[in-house]
């Protein structure tokens, strides 16, 4: 309903006066001013809606999201444009409102003036704009319209679809769990679907009423420079078209992200035993998406690369014999001739990835791979070095996929 | 301030039309401090047709119209409130 102005207040107040008077003195002149008082409000607050209509019925509304692309909690710039008919006397701004699930309050917008602004979509689904506000006002009324006939552009939110480890959910094997980034006060990348066992402090209320189910929030993680955005090409024969387009989009969405919500990326593009591309620390969306253009499955010059690494050997190499006689013996014999082979042995691949690492400059490695059955022992190198350099490493690979040993995270791709 | 000034001059309009007593005097004078009053006039006749009409039934029947008038409005009121929930109702609804 309308709200009356300090204005209307006073011309109501002297109409009650002058009422006063005309019971006082029972004079006719003041009866007539009375009246005319009150009428004239009357008259007023159907002049205002009368406006409020033609500006409703006037509003149009141009509105642009730059990116197609939208993952949950991303942020996305948004340019819109209001144009509607203004009546004399009366004052209109327009607050353009972002759809429920942004964490935003909208931007508020002069007539025939294109603004831009900011929402960070915190919730998965498909969503629409809630509309806008017509703020009006002229000497005597104000009132607050809500239109919601211009909820155009509808977007897309993609999940993130993270799954921690150490939780559930990633086998018998213990993984380490990166506590740092659960400690209270760090960043909240995003918010997902509650799921049965996760901690109800993470539940966040005020994104769950609005949405009508429970949501939890996602911590960041450890903060620091750019991440390293890894990826692992799968071969020719591992997957279908449709399968990697969707991998190249999630990578494509993981680039955009990076670049917008941390101080840039590094790109490491990878395959069997093999660095495809590197790209150092950039904040140029376009330069990083250019370095991803054109990647498709490859046939891998080592198809059968099965090299886990100096380390690993020196791993093995390390076992003792736990039973004595033969079988003992022979254990001991292999760790020998282990032994010395890790000595010599060099990975060129190894090496190649330590310098990549070296040069990003990253505290977080993320690793996108379809991760092959067969052979995963280059990404076993990888992840090596990377725990080498004390880098968090963010596995997302598709569901059922299986791990990595020495991953932090395992998030569903 | 520019417009607390002209609300003082409303005031000082009023006082000058209740000080004058005649009915016909006053309601001239009255449609005159209004119309100063206002910096837009659109639709500023109907208006002053509704005061027309007001006075000539408080000059017939004296200062009980008031009581007609409190009623009126009430009604008057009540239709706006009306008109303006049918507009928030179909401003509110999606394409």
């Amino acid at each position: 309903m309308f709200r009356p102005t300090r204005t209307t207040g006073g011309i109501a107040a002297l109409a009650l006066a002058l009422t006063a008077v005309t019971i006082l003195l029972d004079n006719p002149a003041a009866a007539l001013a009375a009246g005319s008082l009150a009428l004239f409000l009357l008259w007023r607050g159907w002049r205002f809606n009368r406006d409020l209509r033609v500006l409703a019925t006037s509003l149009a509304v141009e509105r642009e999201v730059d990116r197609t692309i939208l993952r949950q909690g991303t942020a996305a710039t948004v340019r819109v444009r209001v144009d509607l008919t203004v009546p004399p006397g009366v004052d209109v701004r327009v607050r353009d409102l972002p759809p429920a699930v942004a964490a935003d309050e909208g931007a508020l917008c002069e007539p025939g003036i294109p603004t831009a602004y900011t929402i960070r979509l915190m919730a998965a689904g498909e969503t629409a704009f809630a509309g806008n506000i017509i703020e009006a006002s002229d000497a005597f009324f104000s009132r607050d319209l809500l239109c919601r006939r211009f909820d155009a552009p509808h977007l897309q939110v993609f999940p993130v679809g993270t799954k921690y480890a150490g939780g559930k959910g990633v086998g018998t094997r213990e993984v380490e769990v990166d506590r740092r980034a659960t400690l209270a006060g760090s960043g909240v990348r995003g918010f997902r679907l509650y799921n049965i066992g996760d901690d109800p402090g993470s539940i966040d209320w005020k994104i769950s009423a609005r949405r009508g189910t429970l949501y939890v929030r996602e911590p960041t993680g450890l903060e620091g420079g750019g991440p390293l955005i890894v990826v692992d090409l799968p071969r020719r024969n591992d997957s279908d078209r449709e399968t990697f387009a969707r991998f190249s989009m999630v990578i494509c969405d993981a680039v955009e992200g990076g670049i917008e919500s941390h101080e840039g990326c590094s790109i490491l593009v990878v395959t069997s035993g093999e660095v495809v591309r590197f790209l150092p620390r950039t904040e140029d969306l376009r330069k990083a998406l250019q370095a991803l253009e054109g990647l498709a499955p490859v046939e891998p010059r080592a198809p059968l690369y099965r090299a886990p690494g100096p380390a690993v050997l020196a791993a093995r190499a390390r076992l003792p014999g736990r039973e004595g006689g033969q079988e003992g013996g022979y254990l001991a014999k292999l760790g020998s001739v282990l032994g010395a082979f890790a000595d010599e042995s060099i990975s060129p691949f190894a090496v190649a990835v330590g310098k990549a690492m070296d040069q990003a400059e990253a505290s977080e490695i993320r690793l996108y791979s379809l991760l092959r059955k067969d052979d995963a022992s280059h990404l076993v190198q990888l992840t090596h070095e990377a725990k080498v350099r004390r880098m968090r490493v963010i596995l997302r690979a598709p569901a059922g996929a299986g791990t990595i040993p020495g991953v932090d995270t395992v998030e569903v791709l | 301030m520019a417009f607390d000034r002209r609300f003082l001059l409303l005031c000082a309009g009023e006082v000058l039309v209740v000080a004058v007593g005649d009915l016909v005097v006053a309601l001239i004078l009255q449609v005159i401090v209004l119309a100063a009053f206002l910096g837009d006039r659109r639709g500023y006749p109907v208006y002053a047709a509704g005061v027309v009409l007001f006075a000539a039934v408080l000059a017939a029947s004296g200062t009980i119209a008031l009581l007609g008038l409190a009623a009126a409005l009430g009604v008057g009121y009540a239709l706006l409130t009306l008109y303006d929930y049918r507009l928030a109702r179909w401003a509110g609804e999606r394409a």
